[in-house]
């Protein structure tokens, strides 16, 4: 377990209370927080941020009038048949999606912005902030909603957050319409001059999650190496101290706590292992896998175990990418993505497009199983999780952001009750859900992007009043 | 064991001498009496101002922007006293700075005349050095672990293996410019998490790994990366992709992938034209030809996407290619010339009239499958210096190739426990993995964790006292010399030299040998690379509307211009003012075309006369570039860097709530304004204008040269007006100019490379008691016209170099742990 350092110092705390008790100081080390503090379970929420692009049909006239997105109904008596969203009536329960928000920072502002959408738009996700139109060095957004999360919360696990990704990026260079690719590339951004590289490649994050090694024996191998040389690494310490100055003694005092922490780290790995619980732990993917549903289901094995293990708690991921002309064949439909979502509003063409957008939305039960059937608490893992899914287009086929998709599955720690469909009213910035999303995770946000208002997130009436 | 101790005993025991001789060698004791030193170009009787003469210089012509109420630049010298100077060494120092560098008293009030000033000066000079020859103070700084270039360099010469650190190790924090600074060196667990994973790795790949499973590793091609010349290490004959040197754990089936760009609609970008064909080369033998069809789309089924066949390939690092295969040649005449970038929009590979070729994306290399064994490969020759041909030879061949790889990796003799305890993982891996190998693997694991390994550590006497000097023992003097001059460990003739390192004259022997030998390339591409900043280059990618000449491989040749270029410094023993005017420099075909001269073809560099305006480093392009925004030149960035880099004066940060440039008007009448006319607005703000009227004029110097650094007559149809004043009011005009001006203040660029070289070499930052010595080794590298060596020697044998001393540690310490 990691110790945020921030307000009190780790050998202060070792020379005090000893070791192994590593969990009551996590509270006495934590800053004191307003609201927050009175519920530690919810810092303890796990949150996954999920984008696809290219929008839904259901924000389309046709779309909208045929409920193909949402449900007709708001509330809790929502009928999810018919819409794009029906993989998800088993998991109702936790289901709360928020219909009909904008995402207007992802619009033209200026004349040599329009039609660039395609390769703005992603950047704007999840920093509902308008990114600057550059192919240069010099880009900028905002820190995304899964950054402001682990900046603050994320020293407590061992990877503070990870940013994962489906579709090759390049993150250099320019794309289309006088757009970094970085504004395409990534979702997440540490600040706003700070695009985060995303892994595509489940291996690469597979070894940074769960250590290097193919199989699990390998891996158990590596650690009992690892172990036996920290071991020798201390008492080597030890003897050389003997011959150092003392703040040369210090420095080397403070790598001895940094040999403790891995060893504590590895022990807990093996105490997780080992306690009859572990869900399947993924043998080591190769590479990427040629298949987009296998590919995206490796990422959420790894979602799963990494929540189930506390590794950490924060990932986004980016599914698509926009203007790509992938073929879905599991989707029924044998259009690229992109020429599919450029459907001319025709009905029989946004029909068949929002069979891709339902094929997407039925990955995700694969990754909410995975999480219900996990035992965290007095309840499962989906109890403590956030999942957000999102698109920061509404409809394609014009490029605008109005109406864009978005819902949360998961109780967010009993934060979220689930089983609601709110509808926003019209002009309502997709940023005040974010923002409700954002103090929910136990951040002091003020706002957010452009948001208006914070969002009742457990109420059917959205009283936010577009602005 | 009894060596060291012995050798530990008589350092402590002649600890205290050899202090203060070390630094009486620095300020030679004649200067006791008389209090000012002579700095070089100075003449005549000027330097025996009385004290109360100084004070009253102060007084007059300083205290009074510098009072207690007005505080200019947050200084007070009311009531400044010369004689008791030394008790504010920190604001003298400064004073002394800002004096020699010419920027105070600013042009405009009143001053002293030219002589006046500079008396003043060295008799503000003259009692500091005397102070310190007094009072030595050697300067301290924790051991140094080793960063990133150090780590990577150690495993090159102990393992022949080249790693990617960045896979294992965090970025390096800078300080004062380097990476190398101890105090600023974090440790954390993240850090030790990547030295044991490295070690794990590394270990194995050193050895090869007859367990390997299949795994896919990536490679990636920039998009700003040209394809239409040929790359560095890719085969002649092709054009476009990438060259790597990839280490292959076993002896195998490999398959190799190369996916290529789509435009936006998905079908391939720079099609379709038939007959395009990829190749993969291991060692410069082709093992695959790939036909490209140019009807590919990112829907079919293989996406982008072309794939070999499994080909075999012996364990062992082997260089790979991936490029095309190069149809055409000479000069395109196309409606719209292409760009450099290539690639910089999909679209335009759509466009008629324009020749965009077919863009290599990543490349993947997967494997092994149906391992057959492990080859042998220079690597593993390394490590196994003593191969058993019986059971019974095994134990004592694993201690004698452990010891050897033991005793390179901790630069030092081992000691009897040190060998048992390496021993002891030989047995555990002998054990684990039922062969020899793995258990002088598993010992080669041990060794890279070690702290030995990882960190410079610096013995200290048993007998030493906080707060007292020593000299460092011969073989951490080994280690300090070999870290400075060729930032890797030492060799074995350093290391037999080591005794001869603790006399002044051995010393500068051993420095000038190391200095001659070719390793000695790292103080260019290690110390200029960073005293010069061109780490910044990659950092800039051009807009292509205002760059289209630029592309990823001209910024590669512009930091390799740079680095022969100051390498060329060192070779030749040149005065380091060459480093200003030099009326040559080094470029290749690409650079050359970029710079306008004719002739030069392939990629090999080529020493070139360059034009006037050229000369010297101002003329760099890669400075020229990392000080410059995408879309506009920088002149605040370029003369910030000119005080920083040259003069060891930076200027003050800027208030919080400026303005950006960006903020400006961007046009006027129809017409995008020049940087200097937006500038102009912007510095109508007399908040501003005090700290700019010093920074911009030395960068709008350099308003000839663009982003790129590229020679321009016009920005925004206006012509570049690059006149200007320097803080003193001296009139330049572009980057003769510019030159003309540092030239004159030649004492402010000589302090600014001693005080980098310095700490470089140190691993600290220079404080102001170390100032005494800076000024001592520029004296002495005046005797020799300034030649690097005098610098590079001047420092090794200085006392800071030479000593250690204890500090007291502080009682706790807060580390942040790097998120």
């Amino acid at each position: 377990m990691y110790l945020s350092q921030k307000h009190l110092s780790r050998r202060t705390m070792l020379k005090g209370v000893g070791v192994t008790v590593a969990l009551p100081f996590l509270e006495a080390m934590l800053p004191a927080r307003t609201a927050y503090a009175t519920s530690a379970a919810a810092r303890k929420v796990r949150f996954a941020a999920l984008e696809m692009v290219h929008g839904s049909a259901g924000a389309t006239v046709v779309g909208t009038q045929k409920h193909m997105w949402s449900p007709a109904a708001t509330g809790k008596a929502f009928d999810l048949s018919g819409t794009s969203l029906r993989s998800l009536e088993p998991y109702r329960d936790y289901l709360t999606i928020v219909s009909n928000t904008d995402v207007r920072n992802a619009e033209a502002f200026e004349l040599p912005e329009i039609g660039g959408d395609h390769f703005r738009s992603s950047a704007v996700f999840l920093t509902q902030a308008h990114p600057r139109q550059t192919q240069g060095s010099n880009v900028r957004a905002g820190t995304s909603i899964d950054q402001h999360y682990a900046q603050k919360f994320g020293q407590e696990t061992p990877i503070p957050s990870m940013q994962l990704c489906i579709e090759n990026v390049d993150q250099a260079g320019g794309c289309s319409y006088g757009y970094s690719c970085v504004y395409t590339d990534t979702i997440s951004w540490g600040a706003a001059d700070e695009p985060l590289p995303m892994v595509r490649d489940p291996r690469v994050a597979f070894d940074q999650l769960f250590g290097v090694g193919a199989t699990a024996e390998e891996r158990a191998k590596r650690r009992r190496e690892d172990k036996s040389i920290l071991d020798w690494v201390t008492s080597e310490i030890g003897r050389l101290q003997r011959t150092l100055g003392p703040v040369d003694r210090a420095r080397l005092s403070d790598y001895l706590d940094d040999v403790r922490e891995i060893e504590r780290r590895i022990q807990k790995v093996e105490t997780f292992n080992s306690s009859g619980e572990q869900r399947a732990l993924p043998g080591a993917p190769i590479g990427v896998p040629d298949s987009f549903s296998e590919h995206v289901k490796l990422m959420f094995d790894l979602q799963a175990v990494a929540f189930a293990s506390d590794i950490t708690r924060v990932f986004s991921f980016k599914m698509g990418r926009d203007a790509s002309g992938r073929v879905y064949p599991e989707s029924g439909v044998s259009t690229g993505f992109h020429p599919a979502s450029h459907h001319q509003g025709r009905e029989d063409r946004v029909t068949e497009f929002a069979k891709i957008n339902a094929y997407h939305v039925s990955l995700i039960p694969y990754f909410l199983e995975k999480l219900r059937q996990t035992p965290e608490g007095d309840g499962n893992l989906l109890d403590h999780t956030l999942v957000m899914y999102g698109s920061p287009m509404g409809d394609s086929n014009v490029h605008n952001h109005k109406r864009c998709p978005l819902f949360l599955v998961g109780h967010a720690g009993g934060q979220l009750k689930g089983n609601l469909h709110i509808k926003a009213a019209d002009g309502t910035p997709m940023a005040n859900a974010m923002l409700s999303v954002g103090q929910m995770l136990g951040l002091d946000l003020p706002a957010f992007g452009d948001s208006t208002a914070p969002m009742d997130l457990n109420a059917a009436a959205s009283l936010t009043a577009a602005q | 064991m009894l060596n060291r101790s012995l050798l530990l005993g008589l350092i402590a025991l002649t600890a205290a001498t050899l202090g203060l001789s070390a630094s009486a060698a620095q300020a030679p004791t004649a200067r006791r009496a008389a209090p000012a030193p002579a700095p070089s170009h100075q003449t005549g009787d000027l330097q025996t101002l009385s004290a109360a003469k100084q004070s009253e210089l102060v007084s007059t012509y300083c205290a009074t922007c510098h009072s207690e109420r007005a505080k200019a630049g947050g200084l007070s010298l009311a009531g400044f006293d010369a004689m008791r100077s030394h008790e504010r060494a920190e604001v003298v120092e400064k004073m002394i700075r800002k004096l020699r560098a010419g920027m105070m008293p600013p042009a405009g009030s009143k001053r002293p005349d030219a002589d006046t000033l500079e008396a003043l000066t060295a008799a503000l000079e003259g009692r500091m050095d005397e102070f310190a020859s007094v009072n030595p103070n050697p300067g301290f700084r924790p051991s140094l672990r080793l960063n990133r270039a150090e780590y990577a360099r150690a495993i090159k010469d102990l393992l022949e293996l080249d790693v990617d650190v960045t896979a294992f190790l965090a970025a390096d924090t800078i300080s004062h410019g380097f990476d190398n600074v101890a105090d600023a060196q974090r440790i954390s667990p993240t850090l030790l998490e990547g030295y044991l994973r490295a070690a794990g790795q590394i270990s194995r790949l050193a050895v090869g790994d007859r367990t390997a499973t299949a795994s896919a590793t990536t490679y990636k091609t920039s998009r700003t990366a040209s394809q239409h010349r040929h790359v560095d290490g890719t085969p002649l004959g092709t054009r476009g992709g990438l060259a790597v040197t990839h280490v292959f754990p076993a002896d195998g089936d490999y398959t190799f992938r190369m996916m290529l760009h789509a435009g936006p609609t998905g079908q391939l970008y720079g099609g379709p034209y038939a007959g395009e064909q990829a190749e993969v080369s291991i060692d410069g033998e082709r093992v695959a030809l790939l036909d490209i069809n140019p009807r590919m789309d990112e829907a079919d089924e293989r996406g982008m996407n072309l794939f070999t066949k499994p080909v075999y390939v012996k364990a062992g690092p082997h260089r790979v290619a991936a490029a095309f295969i190069n149809r055409f040649d000479g000069p395109v005449d196309d409606l719209v010339m292409p760009i450099e970038h290539t690639l910089a929009d999909t679209n335009i590979g759509e466009v008629f009239g324009v020749t965009a070729l077919v863009h290599l994306r990543d490349f993947a290399i997967t494997g092994p499958h149906a391992v057959t064994g492990v080859s042998d490969t220079v690597s593993r020759r390394k490590v196994f210096s003593c191969r058993p041909t019986t059971t019974a030879e095994e134990a004592p061949c694993a201690k004698a190739a452990i010891s050897k790889l033991a005793t390179q990796a901790y630069r030092g003799s081992l000691t009897a426990d040190e060998v048992q305890g390496l021993l002891k993982f030989y047995d555990q891996g002998r054990a684990d993995g039922g062969d020899f190998e793995s258990g002088v693997r598993t010992a080669l694991q041990a060794i890279l964790a070690s702290p030995r390994f990882l960190f410079r550590l610096e013995q200290a006497p048993t007998t030493a006292k906080p707060g007292q000097a020593f000299a460092l023992s011969g073989g951490d003097m080994a280690s300090r010399l070999s870290f400075y001059l060729w930032g890797a460990v030492p060799d074995d003739a350093l290391v037999k030299a080591s005794a001869r390192l603790v006399t002044p004259a051995g010393l500068a022997t051993e420095t000038r040998r190391l200095l001659a030998d070719r390793r000695s390339e790292a103080l260019s591409t290690r110390f200029a690379h960073q005293w010069l900043r061109l780490q910044d280059v990659e950092k800039v990618r051009p807009d292509y509307h205002f760059a289209p000449g630029w592309d990823t491989y001209l910024s590669t040749a512009l930091v390799r211009e740079t680095e022969l270029f100051f390498d060329s410094l060192v070779r030749e023993d040149r005065s380091i003012l060459d480093l200003l005017s030099a009326d040559y420099s080094f470029v290749n075909e690409r650079l050359a075309k970029h710079y306008g001269i004719p002739n030069i073809t392939g990629d090999a560099y080529q020493r070139v006369t360059v034009p006037d305006y050229r000369r010297g480093i101002l003329g760099h392009g890669s400075v020229l570039l990392a000080t410059s925004f995408a879309d506009r030149t920088s002149p605040v960035n370029r003369g910030k860097w000119v005080m920083e880099v040259l003069l060891a004066s930076p200027p003050p940060a800027p208030p919080p709530n400026v303005p950006a440039l960006e903020d400006t008007k961007g046009s006027a009448g129809g017409r995008l304004l020049s940087v200097r006319e937006r500038m102009e607005q912007h510095r109508a703000n007399p908040a501003c204008q005090s700290c700019h009227k010093v920074i911009d004029p030395l960068g709008l110097a350099l308003e000839n040269f663009d982003i790129t650094g590229k020679w321009r007559a016009k920005d925004s149809l206006v012509p570049v007006d690059a006149k200007g004043q320097l803080y003193d009011g001296t009139p330049m005009d572009g980057p003769a100019g510019l030159r003309e001006a540092l030239l004159k203040h030649q004492d402010a660029f000589l302090l600014s490379f001693t005080e980098h070289l310095m700490t470089y070499a140190l691993g600290r930052r220079v404080e102001s008691y170390d100032m005494p010595v800076v000024r001592a080794i520029i004296r002495d590298a005046a005797k020799t016209n300034y030649k690097v060596s005098s610098f590079v020697v001047g420092i090794a044998t200085s006392a800071p170099f030479r000593m250690g001393k204890l500090e007291p540690a502080e009682t706790t310490t807060d580390r942040p742990i790097a998120r």
